[in-house]
């Protein structure tokens, strides 16, 4: 579903991926594992189609499309789902108001009919609960004032209403304890879907052994060092990124 | 020789008076953002004529009196033309204008109603404006578009102790036209002054309040909104006056340049000597939305007072890319992401008109303007 190639990018003139290769399947559960700085917010972002975030070299397809072609609305559009490492705020636009004008942009986009504002209130509260996402929270201004956790339940909350063909999530752990990453976990869990591809940056063993995944990529220095199994991620754990990343993948 | 009445007395005053200073530019102050001699001459404001007003039905214990007609009560004569700090054009519409409207809220009557006041052509003219002591009104000042070259009005407002008003003026964007307007305010005890001032752009748009706040107590709280695209360009100037002790003033302004338009907010507060513990706070924020567009924020603040908080900010800025990449990733297309980020922007400013059906008018009128006030020039 998702297969990059070669690919080199740079943010202001600094080559930060250089030769990343990685392919996701539908229905797998992928995760990204790295040191801090080692590019992996970079690749979502470069995903994403965040402008300023310049490939120099390389391919990206998805879904038989050329994805490098694609604008940052038309990938959401195309089932593209970041969930980002810090997701900002922006006082003004309420959370609900958000979430509606998204999806119906989305809609939109597919030649689905808009749905009104009854209808997604309904859908959204479904979502919200299971999350723990108060109807408070959703009147505020899009996560302005929200804590750490609640912007990522947000974030997650976002996953299971957008039902993306491809969902990444950035350190969607960080910021969370323990009660929270289990809430978030099977939030995640619960879409994962034959159809849908997923890919988790993570630190962490600990989110993994919630989101239980089916390949692991070492992402050091701008590429991918290592792969294997799940069974990579305790290895990680055991030795440190530097020693895993010597050996051959 | 025949008596002269007070009013005509006061008009010979202001005809000499704008005859003597002649047209503001550049180098006037407060001026600096609107150069207006550089596109009028003192002849064409002369030969502007009346401007045409209407007001809507008067609701008892409103008393509205047209500055057309002979025999003006006494308030009327007491107060025109005697509030403000007369500057030249506002002298230039007493001068000038041949009629205009007064009106007075008599004493602790409190109208439910929004009064309706339209200015309904170009020309010169005149607002009186008297609340008495304990009176409360809410005003709704709206302007009609049309060809002519210039619309100059003075507004003058008298606030009794206890008094409430609030004004809401909305400015359609006027393309053909050279829009000035100064208001003038005078506030006793425990007086609430609250404007709001939606501006969407002329060819040379100035909004200039003076208010003074003489007694102690006295409050004000002026907001609004500049949206503007195309050519359009729009001025506010205040000067807040802070004459009492115990005085309290706010100021929340937006401003939205796109196209090739201009903006700009000159914000002068002066708190005068003795006027202890008084409060004044400001902000004034600009998003340019276009690479030709320009704004200008100029905040001044002038204390001569002890025990005086004063807090003032102004920022030019573009729309926050990183929200505008968040929306995006979202599948909401660019420029409705963009529609969305400055509809939360102006919302602060806004979100100061307390009455709803005056609050939804403005932003119709906002969002009648976006498009263009969301366009890259060339
Ligand atoms: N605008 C920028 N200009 C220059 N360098 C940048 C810019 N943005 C990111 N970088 C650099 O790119 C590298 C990769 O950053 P990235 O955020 O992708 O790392 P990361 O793997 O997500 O790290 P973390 O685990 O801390 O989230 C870092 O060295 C960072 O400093
Ligand atoms: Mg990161």
């Amino acid at each position: 579903m998702l297969e990059i190639k070669n690919l080199h990018a740079a943010v202001d003139g600094k080559e930060i991926l250089q030769g990343l290769t990685l392919t996701v399947e539908a229905g797998k559960m992928h995760a990204i594992m790295g040191p801090n700085g080692s590019g992996k917010s970079t690749l979502s972002y470069v995903l994403a189609g965040r402008e300023g975030y310049e490939v120099t070299a390389g391919s990206i397809s998805y879904d038989g499309h050329d994805l490098l072609q694609l604008k940052t609305e038309e990938r959401a559009a195309k089932g593209i789902f970041l969930a980002m490492q810090y997701p900002v705020e922006i006082p003004g636009v309420s959370t609900l108001t958000f979430l509606k004008t998204a999806l119906n942009a989305q809609r939109r986009a597919r030649g689905d009919s808009e749905l009104d504002a009854m209808s997604v209130l309904k859908l959204v509260r479904k979502k919200a609960e299971a999350l723990q996402v108060s109807e408070e929270m959703l009147k505020r201004p899009l996560n302005v004032g929200f804590s750490g956790g609640e912007k990522k339940r947000l974030e997650i909350l976002q996953l299971s209403l957008f039902e993306p063909k491809l969902a990444i999530l950035d350190e969607t752990d960080s910021g969370l304890d323990i009660d929270a990453l289990k809430l978030v976990a099977d939030g995640v869990n619960a879409t994962r879907s034959p159809q849908r591809g997923m890919l988790v940056i993570t630190h962490y063993q600990r989110l993994l052994t919630y989101i239980v995944p089916d390949r692991v990529h070492v992402l050091a220095g701008g590429r991918i060092v290592a792969e294997g199994g799940k069974e990579l991620a305790l290895e990680l754990e055991a030795k440190g990124y530097a020693q895993v990343a010597k050996e051959p993948a | 020789m025949s008596a002269v009445s007070p009013i005509e007395a006061r008009k010979a005053e202001a005809l000499e008076s704008f005859r003597v200073r002649g047209m503001p530019h550049r180098r006037f102050e407060h001026w600096r953002y609107s150069d207006l001699r550089a596109v009028l001459d003192a002849g064409q404001v002369a030969a502007a004529g009346t401007a045409h007003w209407q007001i809507g039905e008067v609701p008892d214990g409103v008393e509205v009196f047209d500055l057309a007609k002979p025999a003006p009560p006494d308030w009327v004569v007491k107060n025109l033309g005697n509030i403000g700090n007369r500057p030249t054009m506002e002298e230039a519409s007493l001068a000038f204008a041949q009629g205009g409207a007064a009106l007075r809220v008599a004493k602790d009557r409190k109208i439910p109603q929004i009064l309706p006041l339209t200015v309904s052509s170009t020309g010169n003219l005149r607002l009186l404006i008297v609340l008495e002591e304990g009176a409360c009104l809410t005003l709704a000042e709206t302007h009609a578009v049309d060809a002519g070259l210039l619309r100059n009005v003075g507004v003058e407002i008298a606030l009794g102790r206890g008094a409430e008003l609030t004004h809401v003026r909305i400015a359609p964007n006027a393309p053909k036209s050279f829009t000035v307007e100064h208001i003038a305010v005078g506030e006793a005890r425990d007086a609430r002054y609250r404007a709001h001032f939606a501006n969407f752009g002329s060819r040379l748009s100035r909004t200039e309040l003076h208010l003074v706040l003489r007694e102690e107590g006295a409050e004000a709280h002026i907001s609004g909104v500049n949206v503007l695209g195309g050519e359009s360009h729009a001025d506010v100037t205040t000067h807040i006056e802070h004459a009492a002790g115990k005085t309290h003033s706010t100021q929340q302004f937006k401003h939205v340049a796109g196209g090739k338009s201009r903006s700009a907010y000159q914000g002068k507060i002066t708190v005068r000597e003795g006027a202890n513990g008084s409060d004044s706070r400001q902000t004034a924020k600009a998003v340019l939305t276009s690479t030709r567009a320009e704004a200008d924020l100029k905040p001044e603040l002038i204390i001569f007072a002890d025990d005086v908080k004063c807090a003032h900010g102004a920022a030019v800025g573009d729309l926050d890319a990183e929200s505008l990449f968040y929306l995006r990733s979202r599948g909401i297309p660019e420029r409705e992401a963009r529609r969305l980020l400055v509809r939360a922007f102006l919302e602060e400013a806004v979100a100061e008109i307390g009455n709803d059906e005056l609050r939804a008018a403005v932003w119709r009128d906002i969002e009648a303007v976006l498009p263009r006030a969301l366009e890259q020039a060339r």
